[in-house]
C-alpha cells in the first residue's frame, strides 16, 4: 500500500496542503483538489446525518440504561502499530515530542461519527479528524477494507498531524488557515511516508 | 452480521426502494418504502454522488474508478453501481468487509428476475418524462420482489 497523495483540510473546509508521493499519479489541478477538499468537508458532516435508526436507537437505550458511557469521549481507541515512522536515531533533536517515535499508546479517535474511510476499485481514501476540526487525508493506491490498514492510515495520519503542530504551527510566518507552505513541514512528512 | 438498510436509486436519482431495519433482533422490523425515509434517501444519494465523482477524479484516466465501500466510525457503506444507471446501497456494521457479492445478488437474481422480467412492472420509474430530477415518488411494490429481498437479507439482519 502506498500513499499517493495526502492533503490537509482546514475546520472551514478550506485545502491548505496537498501534496503527491506517487510520480505516476493521476494529477489533478489545484482547482480539482480545491473542489475535492469542500466536497469531503460536506460528505463528513452528511455520513454522520444518515447514521442508521436501528444504532440511533441502540445509542439511545443504552445511554439511558448507562451500560456503557456514550459521548466523543469514550470513542474506542485506535491501537499503535509498531514503529511507523520511527526514523530519527535517539539524540536527534524531534520537535517537542520525546522519545523515538511521536508516540507510542493507544489514542481516542475523535471522529465519533463522520465519514472515515472510503474505498473505490484503485484507491481507498483515509479521513483523520482532530479535536480542532482539521482534516487529514490520505489517498492510499490500493482499496483496501482491512480494519488493520485502517488503524495504520489513522496513524500515519495523527503523526502527521504532530509534524504540523510542531512545523507549520510554530512557524512564526505562517498564518493560521491559509495555505501551508513550510520547507521543514514538506521535509518531515516526506521521510514520514518514505518509511511506510 | 448486521444489516441496518437497503436502498435502490434509479438512473433519475429517485429512491424506488427502500428498507430499514430498526432492531437488530426482529428481521420483520423497520420500514419498507417510507415516505419519511426520503430525506434520508436524498442525504445518502448526494452522499455516494460526491464521493463517486472525487473517485473518478482520483482514479486513472483510462478506466472508470467506480466507488464501492463507504465507511464511518458506525456503520459501512456497500454500493453496486449498474451501467444502467441503477445503485444498490446497503448499510451494515463495520465488521462487513465486503457485500459486493450479496449486492449483485440482489441485482442479478431478485432486482432482474422480479422486476425487470415482470411485464406489469414499469420499466422506467421516472413518472412522466419532464419529471424534475429527485422529485418521482414511484416505489417497488412488487409483492414477488419484497418476499424475495426479505427472505434473502432477513437472516442476514442480525
Amino acid at each position: 500500500m502506498a500513499i499517493q497523495t495526502i492533503l490537509v483540510i482546514n475546520k472551514s473546509g478550506g485545502l491548505v496542503y496537498q501534496r503527491d508521493f506517487v510520480p505516476n499519479a493521476p494529477r489533478l489541478s489545484s482547482n480539482e483538489y480545491l473542489i475535492l477538499a469542500g466536497t469531503l468537508q460536506g460528505i463528513v458532516a452528511i455520513a454522520s446525518q444518515i447514521t442508521p435508526k436501528s444504532l440511533q436507537l441502540a445509542g439511545k437505550s443504552s445511554a439511558k440504561g448507562g451500560n456503557e458511557p456514550m459521548g466523543s469521549n469514550s470513542a474506542p481507541l485506535v491501537p499503535y502499530m509498531g514503529t511507523l515512522g520511527a526514523t530519527t536515531a535517539s539524540g536527534a533533536p524531534l520537535g517537542s515530542f520525546l522519545g523515538p517515535d511521536y508516540f507510542n499508546d493507544a489514542f481516542a479517535s475523535w471522529n465519533g461519527r463522520g465519514l472515515k474511510h472510503v474505498t473505490t476499485e484503485q484507491n481507498s481514501l483515509f479521513v483523520y479528524h482532530t479535536l480542532t476540526g482539521i482534516k487529514f487525508v490520505a489517498v492510499s493506491t490500493q482499496p483496501t477494507t482491512n480494519a488493520m490498514a485502517v488503524a495504520v492510515a489513522e496513524n500515519l495520519l495523527r503523526k502527521t498531524y504532530c509534524l504540523y503542530a510542531d512545523y507549520v504551527m510554530k512557524n512564526p510566518f505562517y498564518e493560521a488557515e491559509m495555505p501551508i507552505k513550510c520547507e521543514l513541514f514538506d521535509q518531515h512528512l516526506g521521510a514520514l511516508v518514505g518509511q511506510l | 452480521m448486521a444489516l441496518y438498510s437497503f436502498w435502490i436509486f434509479d438512473r433519475h436519482c429517485n429512491c424506488i426502494f427502500d428498507r430499514e431495519w430498526t432492531l437488530k433482533t426482529n428481521p420483520s422490523s423497520g420500514t419498507t418504502n417510507s415516505k419519511l425515509n426520503e430525506d434520508t434517501a436524498k442525504l445518502l444519494y448526494g452522499m455516494v454522488f460526491s464521493l463517486r465523482s472525487i473517485s473518478q477524479k482520483l482514479g486513472s484516466k483510462d478506466s472508470f474508478n467506480e466507488i464501492k465501500t463507504i465507511a464511518t466510525a458506525k456503520y459501512r457503506a456497500h454500493i453496486l453501481c449498474t451501467a444502467s444507471g441503477l445503485w444498490f446501497i446497503l448499510l451494515s456494521d463495520l465488521k462487513q468487509e465486503d457485500l459486493s457479492q450479496v449486492l449483485r445478488y440482489l441485482y442479478s437474481e431478485i432486482y432482474v428476475k422480479t422486476v425487470v422480467y415482470n411485464w406489469l412492472s414499469p420499466v422506467d420509474f421516472a413518472e412522466s418524462a419532464n419529471e424534475k430530477r429527485g422529485q418521482g415518488f414511484r416505489k417497488i411494490r412488487n409483492r414477488q420482489f419484497l418476499l424475495a429481498v426479505e427472505q434473502f437479507l432477513g437472516p442476514m439482519v442480525n
